[in-house]
């Protein structure tokens, strides 16, 4: 039997973010993580995304209780002191496949729709790679979610008039001070979400002034944005400056301390600052939202403009949920024929090594034949094999969409004595369309009769 | 007989208008929104209508009296409103406003048997000092409405209530120079009009108890309005603050007002 898939993790939906935070894992730890995962060896394979609104494991392993287990005390390990358990949720099997494809889709994001994740979960696949710990099965499960990922933007309106959470807070900015065209828009950190930040702020005309750690990238990043660059020292300056501070830093401490933002609302003479903390960990102390004329908003408060946003696309959410179910269906059905493959292996050779031993004793008493000759025996042994096999195969298949796989499966090797025969090798990974899975191993049976001698030695 | 109807007639419009405009805030429904700025408009041409049916009562000037002065205001603050909101997003303002004017309106119907003007103050001055002060009024009721909608988008915004309410208050900044301006508008108007108050006061020698509490709540009013000014120009402040400063500077005015209507007096 083939593997099941598990997924373990919290996301904006079941915790808060000062929780997530505690449990993310940077992008350059995920591959010893995964490692350190896989050492427990109750999973084959493992992925570990990590983002500011979710981290969560997939793992594919034969004993889905034992995965859920281990990928359980692993959370919560991280998580010490605090609780976790309470706010994690599991899928297995169906279910898990299910939430990767509505993932990767958007469909679980706090703005549905929204392209970032996409990438997250691309690098999140990069990570496991790096760390060797995609397989057959997790590995198909993620190409198929990026091809449904694709599928869902191309075939609904889902993106269509979608926010990122940095759009969403341009536009509560826009809520405060009108009009954002010349605006002083402080960027903080200049990572994957302020670099949507930076596109999102300069198509509503803002002054962007850039500050991130690596001034190459701040500079880069102004440049694209037709910002200005600032380096860390002119962070006090710039912030009595600016009308929307928009930090996004991978820090693991706050940024701007409530004493720091005591002396900027001061020097500010009580002009009304936006904040918006989209960094997970946190950049921004919470208690800077209770100083006068601050706006301190983070990522979980930026989720209530999301659902208002869900709510107006309700349509095209379902019929996104509608794409991801056709596609958990055939990965699915091609997750049944996994353990279908190595008995139409067996099977197949079975066929063929009969085949090729009554014609090794067979030809020789033909005589002399022509290379013409040997062709056309060959070519109809292998019609007939494939016949013979053709109705056989078909039932085989057709009984693992009906459930009844297993039944038949143990059936026939038992019939034909092919209890040695597992060829899990041949699981075909590379195939595209579950339907086609088992044709390359029915079709094409190819005896060898045209590349022997009569005496059945090769040329 | 007339009158009362049409009066009646009148106030059920400004009620009608200010509930239309309560729905529009609460639920943010756009027809009640539309109807809203109808029923208003409405109101003001059933208002002039009443007020010309009362202009063969009144003796020689118009709005000689407290109330007929306030009557004028509350339709010129209409007019005034409806005139902004149609350049600027904040017909969500009528919701503070149109209560107020109604306000006004009522006051303007309680007591309508006062006493004429006395001599010593029925001069060329008089119409000045009651244009002033009623344009004033409309400066301070615009403001008053920017500011009570500024406090509470920034309510909103701090409790993080993004809704419904906070969708339809405009901007904090649109909130913010609507009432820095109208405050800039009505601050002269005030001052002049408590300097010629001032003027009609002392030509008519004594002060009983009640002129002197106007006269005090007048001089509060005009230092709050005073204080934001001088803090916004000169201090920069914005927001809250000054928000708040202003409600209350407006409170202050409309106390002056309710001052007199319950002492049945004429403008001072």
């Amino acid at each position: 039997m083939s593997d099941e898939l598990v997924v373990v993790g919290l996301s904006h939906h079941t915790a808060p973010v000062a929780l997530r935070e505690r449990l993310s894992v940077p992008a350059e730890a995920a591959p010893d993580e995964l490692r350190g995962v896989l050492e427990t060896r109750a999973l084959n394979e493992g992925i570990l995304v990590s983002t500011c609104n979710r981290v969560e494991l997939y793992g594919a392993g034969p004993d889905a209780e034992a995965g859920v287990r281990c990928l359980r005390e692993y959370l919560d390990q991280r998580g010490r002191p605090d609780p976790v358990q309470s706010h994690l949720y599991e899928r297995r099997g169906e279910d898990a496949v299910r939430h990767v494809f509505r993932v990767a889709a958007s469909l679980d994001s706090m703005v549905v729709g929204e392209p970032q994740i996409l990438g997250q979960v691309k690098h999140a696949y990069e990570m496991a790679h790096e760390a060797g710990s995609v397989g057959t099965l997790l590995g198909r499960c993620l190409t198929r979610a990026f091809a449904v990922a694709k599928r869902v933007r191309s075939e609904t309106g889902i993106a269509a008039g979608t926010v990122s959470v940095s759009s969403i807070a341009c536009d509560l900015a826009t809520k405060i001070f009108g009009d954002l065209e010349g605006r002083r828009t402080l960027l903080l950190g200049a990572g994957e979400m302020g670099e949507a930040a930076a596109r999102a702020l300069a198509g509503r005309g803002v002054h962007l002034v850039v500050i991130n750690r690596s001034p190459e990238k701040a500079v880069r990043l102004a440049r694209e944005s037709n910002g200005e660059a600032r380096g860390y020292e002119h962070l006090a300056s710039e912030l009595v400056a600016a009308d929307v501070v928009i930090s996004s830093t991978s820090a693991k401490r706050f940024v701007l301390t409530r004493d720091l933002m005591k002396d900027v609302v001061k020097a500010r003479r009580r002009r009304p600052l936006f904040l918006i903390d989209i960094a997970v960990p946190r950049d921004v102390d919470p208690r800077v939202g209770e100083l006068p004329s601050v706006f301190l908003y983070d990522v979980d408060d930026l989720s209530q403009v999301a659902d208002q946003n869900l709510s107006q696309r309700k349509q095209e959410v379902e019929a996104a949920a509608a794409i991801v179910e056709v596609e958990v269906e055939a990965f699915e059905h091609w997750r049944r024929t996994l353990d279908l493959t190595p008995t139409i292996v067996a099977l197949r050779k079975h066929f063929s090594t009969v085949v090729k031993e009554e014609l090794a004793r067979t030809v020789p008493r033909l005589g002399e034949l022509s290379a013409k000759e040997r062709k056309s025996l060959d070519k109809m042994c292998q019609a007939m094999v494939n016949k013979l096999l053709h109705r056989p195969l078909t039932q085989l298949k057709d009984g693992v969409d009906d459930g009844e796989g297993p039944a038949l499966i143990d059936a026939t090797r038992r019939l034909f004595d092919l209890a040695d025969a597992a060829a899990p090798e041949a699981a075909p990974e590379t195939k595209t369309e579950s339907t086609e899975h088992a044709a390359p191993a029915l079709a094409g049976i190819s005896l060898g009769l045209s590349h022997h001698n009569v005496s059945g030695e090769p040329e | 007989m007339v009158l009362k109807l049409a009066f009646t007639i009148t106030a059920l419009a400004y009620a009608s208008a200010a509930t239309l405009y309560g729905v529009y805030l609460i639920r943010g429904s756009e027809p009640a929104k539309l109807w809203g700025a109808r029923m208003l408009w409405a109101s003001v041409i059933l208002h002039a209508g009443l007020f010309a049916l009362e202009l063969d009562q009144l003796q020689g000037l118009p709005a000689g009296s407290i109330h007929q002065a306030m009557a004028i205001t509350a339709m010129a603050t209409c007019v005034a409103f409806l005139a902004l909101s149609r350049k600027r997003p904040i017909a969500v303002l009528g919701a503070f406003l149109t209560p107020v004017v109604l306000l006004l309106f009522l006051g303007a119907g309680v007591g309508r048997d006062v006493p004429p003007v006395p001599g010593p103050v029925r001069t060329f001055l008089l119409p000045f000092h009651i244009g002033v002060n009623m344009l004033g009024l409309v400066a301070f009721a615009v403001a008053f409405a920017a500011s009570v909608g500024y406090v509470m988008q920034e309510r909103q915004l701090r409790l993080k209530r993004l809704g419904g309410i906070f969708q339809r208050l405009p901007p904090l900044d649109v909130l913010d120079k609507l009432a820095y301006r109208s405050v800039l508008t009505g601050f002269p108007l005030l001052t002049t009009g408590i300097v010629t108050g001032a003027l009609f006061a002392s030509r008519l020698g004594t002060m009983d108890g009640a002129s002197a509490m106007a006269a005090v709540l007048s001089a509060l009013a005009w230092i709050l309005f005073a204080g934001v000014l001088l803090l916004r120009v000169a201090a920069g402040w914005t927001g809250r603050r000054a928000a708040i400063g202003t409600i209350l500077g407006f409170l202050s005015t409309v106390t002056v007002l309710l001052g007199y209507l319950l002492r049945g007096s004429v403008i001072s």
